[in-house]
């Protein structure tokens, strides 16, 4: 499946910025399955410097400063991606608990690698709730994926999905009390869930394909990969309550939203300011 | 030879606390070796006449103004640095082991954060649970794979020690994030060698100034050659950090700019400094501020304190951090427990000196361990946040260290426990005589560019109290000076400052920060309101006198009518009785001298000068730093709560105050060097001075025309332009 990508994020300040250093994560991650056939990043105004480098979880980052006056900033990325990554054949068949014990005894460098995703991030507290809510999901001896689709398919059932109704400030207490959110809180309640558990589990930023029944589409999108000792990373969407194929693209992963923000930045100057983004997903 | 009485035997009687080690004295009471000189001539001296040296010490400490912000007390305030004048005195062979150890820490730590910040083959090779990484807040991810200056993250490290009853050291803790101290070791030396200058003499101590030396130069030295006058800045959190004042001390003798975040800027990245003459390049940062408020671009977006960019700029090479971004990492007392065998795999050698016994809780049977000794051990957090402390489960309830226990379950990563010292003793001055208190050294070493050079002394802080083993400045306790002997005469004039060793040279005056010219601005506009106010006041304090005076130049009618001008009474009190009239007038002519919540009132200036004047403190002479310290004492020193004794010494205390603010106007005048900070300055006074001249003469003059002859008078008189 091959889509093209626009994603405008605009900021509109009160007053005049003078200087403004900014970092974008909008170049989708070229890794098996995700081949990146155009990418390009257009900032307005123009800025004086730019500049390319992988961040701590190999995702591409683009830093730029505008030293020019400016009361708008926009920054629009524009890719061509193909992604190939297709569901085939049975699903591993391991226990959430042996995976667990295997992350744990840190036995494989894959395996200490994902043992980051086990701990506590900034977006994703520990809190008492998160594995009072996992509880259900993880009866013993359980294969891992299936309590991964599980939990997937109660988040979807439990929370509703309200755009607009949460800010990423929100915090995940509040998500997990008042039962709705966006696609970062349910995002983040399923990540809290694998790691009360102490299972590796990473929050994965990009789009999904529009589509009927589809949320989270024409928009900044997220989801979850969880880690299966010997098998690799495997995602779910639980805002669609669907296993991650070739019809969602890839931005960039990291420990939860703090990561991966597609774009973040300092002013010096400009008061206030408002947010505007515009995201359109074409298969092509 | 003063003559001493039993009074004096008593108060010099020394007793150890048993079952600890005593530093200066043996088992059998006989001093030690090493401490004989020093108890002899304590005993010499007497304790009235140790107590009388140890005024003019303390003396110093006052006048440098050496202060300790403790954080429980209200914004700004501060202590006066704690201390006492009898040293911890160390012979030179223990010396040399202390020494030996502290550059063997150094050297680890800085491998294992190359390695954690690097490869993490440390990780791979389970040496290091991967928990103590990536759980620990302190691992800063945007800095792995950033390689620092000359390879070295750590460029200063401190650890603290303890003795244990047997006599051996032990390590308590090390302290790798931007390790404090340094500044209040070379004050404590200042002040010891005041107080005990014949026995200081006696003994070939070892001097500290070499050290300081090399710290400058090899801070210089981390610039590179890139550039021919490279500039070094030290980035304090301001004024509210409870060791601001070595930032400012430290800075002042090196002569690097002392600077906030606020103050730097980063530019397709380079940092610099924001200076009266535009930016200015920033080679090197001698930081104290915690790493992860450095930069709320890609570290705590949430901090206030930093520099958005400066990880860009660390990473392309541009700047040198001191110690490197991310160095606070290994400072946990988690990593103790992994300590040997980190060290045999890193240098393939033993550690020299022990660290405390230290149970890491996220492994299993050091958690069973700590479940089943709980009693006797301390319980820390492995990645302390604001706000946490140790737990004492000894002298916990039941049903408290049940909940700890729980804790400890739910999050065993969490959780470090480790085994209770008993600190060793040594002799504090007090009030009421020489008494034993528990004491930890903590010892520094710092990358001299080739390799790690040893601080010979150090800071021994003590408990506050005999039975205490908490010993923390945060909760009161005291310092002393720490004396470290030389082995030989030979080797005492080796480590005295050689009088070719460079003379630091101070920026030029175009370096001037321009948040500093904006304090020098405003201590400008200070000290004149503060004058202002004072003249004010004292003009129209003879109007309250009872008596028929000849000389007497403002009526009570006047009085009113001038503080009715400027609101602070209201117009019917003139026709008020005359009883009621005088109570108003001298009420509110008090609050306006004493009433700290009034922002016209004489003393919130006061405050607010100071406050000011404590963002320059490197900046003013010592002189003028002690007039400002004797006007606030004005205030401290006399301020009755009984309104009519507030009333009866107020004309002595304004009296005061004007001469005092006259000595201080006067040294900003004549020792301030003519250049752009005295122009802020000056433009402050002036702009100051037309403002309330204005002001006041819009008050008194503007309301009524009838009677401008008694207003115009003590117009005169506040102007200071009776006589012309």
């Amino acid at each position: 499946m091959i889509f093209h990508v626009t994603h405008t994020t605009r900021y509109i300040y009160e007053t005049a910025v003078s200087h403004g250093l900014n970092e974008a994560r909008l170049t989708p991650r070229r890794f098996p399955g995700q081949e990146v056939r155009e990418t390009a990043l257009r900032v307005h105004p123009k800025p004086a410097f730019m500049h390319q480098r992988k961040d701590y979880y190999g995702n591409d980052v683009t830093a730029f400063e505008v030293l020019e006056k400016h009361d708008r900033l926009e920054a629009t990325a524009e890719s061509t991606v193909e992604v190939t990554s297709e569901l085939t054949g049975p699903l591993p068949s391991i226990s959430w608990e042996e995976a667990r014990k295997l992350i744990a005894a840190e036995s494989d460098p894959a395996f200490i690698e994902a043992s980051e995703f086990i701990h506590n991030s900034p977006y994703v507290p520990a809190a008492p709730q998160l594995n009072d809510y996992a509880r259900k999901t993880f009866a013993p001896e359980r294969p891992l994926l299936e309590c991964v689709q599980d939990l997937s398919h109660r988040i979807h059932e439990d929370f509703k999905y309200r755009p607009k109704s949460t800010s990423i400030d929100v915090a995940l207490t509040d998500v997990l009390r008042k039962r709705q959110g966006v696609c970062q809180d349910f995002a983040h309640v399923m990540i809290g869930a694998l790691r009360s558990v102490r299972l590796a589990a990473r929050y994965v930023s990009g789009y999904v394909r529009p589509g009927p029944k589809v949320q989270g589409a024409q928009a900044s999108h997220a989801w979850v990969a969880v880690f299966v000792p010997g098998n690799g990373w495997w995602s779910f969407d639980p805002t669609n309550d669907v296993m991650v194929s070739d019809s969602h693209v890839t931005l960039a992963w990291g420990r939860d939203y703090g990561d991966v923000a597609p774009v973040k930045g300092i002013t010096l100057g400009g008061g206030g300011q408002t947010v505007e983004v515009e995201v359109y997903v074409r298969p092509l | 030879m003063p003559v001493k009485t039993d009074l004096d035997k008593d108060q010099l009687k020394y007793v150890p606390v048993e079952g600890h080690w005593d530093e200066a004295l043996l088992p059998s009471g006989l001093p030690r070796r090493h401490w004989r000189k020093l108890v002899v001539e304590i005993r010499r001296m007497g304790f009235r006449h140790l107590s009388r040296r140890w005024q003019s010490g303390q003396q110093l400490i006052q006048s440098e103004g050496v202060t300790y912000n403790v954080g429980n007390l209200t914004e700004g305030s501060e202590y006066s640095w704690p201390m006492d004048p009898i040293p911890l005195v160390i012979d030179a062979k223990e010396w040399a082991s202390i020494e030996r150890a502290v550059i063997q820490r150094a050297t680890l730590f800085n491998a294992i954060l190359s390695d954690l910040y690097g490869e993490q083959r440390l990780l791979h090779q389970r040496l290091l649970p991967s928990a103590l990484v990536f759980a620990n807040s302190h691992f800063l991810r945007p800095c792995v794979g950033i390689t620092p200056r000359g390879g070295v993250h750590l460029y200063t490290y401190a650890m603290d020690i303890a003795r244990s009853p047997a006599g051996d050291w032990w390590v308590i803790a090390d302290r790798t994030q931007a390790p404090s101290g340094m500044g209040y070791t070379l004050q404590n030396r200042l002040v010891s060698a005041r107080t005990l200058p014949g026995v200081f003499d006696q003994y070939q101590i070892r001097q500290l100034a070499r050290f300081y030396d090399m710290k400058r130069a090899s801070l210089l030295a981390l610039a590179g050659d890139q550039r021919a006058n490279p500039s070094v800045v030290l980035l304090s959190p301001g004024p509210h950090n409870e060791t601001y004042f070595e930032h400012s001390f430290l800075a002042g003798q090196w002569g690097f700019a002392l600077v906030e975040g606020a103050d730097l800027t980063v530019l397709d990245r380079c940092v610099y400094l924001r200076t009266l003459n535009g930016l200015q390049r920033v080679d090197v940062i001698l930081r104290r501020l915690d790493d992860s408020f450095c930069d709320p671009l890609e570290l705590r977006g949430d901090s206030l304190l930093g520099i958005p960019g400066l990880v860009q700029a660390v990473r392309s090479g541009s700047v040198a951090i001191d110690n490197a971004l991310g160095s606070g990492l290994v400072e946990t007392s988690a990593h103790m427990a992994f300590l040997p065998g980190l060290c045999r795999q890193l240098l393939g050698e033993e550690l020299h000196m022990p660290s405390v016994a230290t149970w890491w809780c996220g492994q299993e049977e050091p958690r069973r361990y700590v479940q089943e000794h709980l009693k006797e051990l301390v319980i820390k957090p492995a990645f302390p946040r604001f706000g946490q402390h140790p737990e004492f489960p000894e002298s916990m309830s039941a049903a408290a260290c049940e909940g700890l226990v729980r804790r400890i379950e739910t999050q065993p990563d969490e959780f470090v426990a480790q085994e209770r010292v008993a600190l060793s003793t040594v002799p504090a001055r007090t009030e009421t005589g020489i008494v034993p208190r528990h004491a930890v050294l903590r010892v520094y070493a710092a990358w001299d560019g080739h390799s790690f050079v040893v601080l010979p002394g150090g800071l021994t802080r003590v408990s506050t109290l005999d039975s205490s083993l908490v010993v923390s400045m945060h909760l009161g306790g005291g310092s002393k000076d720490t004396w470290v002997l030389s082995g030989s005469a030979a080797e005492a004039a080796a480590a005295r400052r050689r009088p070719t060793d460079q003379i630091p040279i101070q920026p030029g005056a175009g370096d001037l920060p321009s948040r500093v010219g904006d304090n020098l601005f405003w201590l400008g506009r200070y000290a004149e309101r503060v004058e202002a106010r004072v003249r004010f006041v004292r003009a129209l304090w003879p109007a309250l006198s009872s008596e028929e005076d000849f000389g007497r130049a403002v009526s009570l009618e006047t009085a009113i009518r001038l503080l009715a001008g400027f609101a602070y009474l209201s117009e019917e009190t003139s026709a008020a009785s005359l009883g009621e009239q005088r109570w108003s007038v001298q009420r509110t002519l008090t609050e306006m001298v004493y009433d700290p919540s009034q922002t016209s009132s004489l003393r919130w200036n006061l405050k607010e000068l100071r406050r000011v004047a404590v963002h320059l403190k490197e900046r003013l002479s010592s002189d003028t730093w002690r007039v400002l310290q004797q006007l606030e004492s004005h205030f401290s020193a006399f301020a009755p709560a009984n309104a009519d004794q507030r009333y009866l010494g107020g004309l002595d205390l304004l009296d005061n105050v004007v001469l005092t603010l006259s000595a201080f106007s006067g040294l900003l005048m004549e020792n301030t060097t003519r250049g752009f900070g005295w122009r802020f300055l000056e433009i402050g006074r002036r702009m100051e001075r037309a403002l309330q001249t204005s002001e006041l003469l819009r008050s008194s003059l503007s309301s009524a025309a009838a009677e401008v002859e008694p207003c115009l008078q003590i117009l005169l008189q506040i102007g200071d332009s009776s006589i012309t």
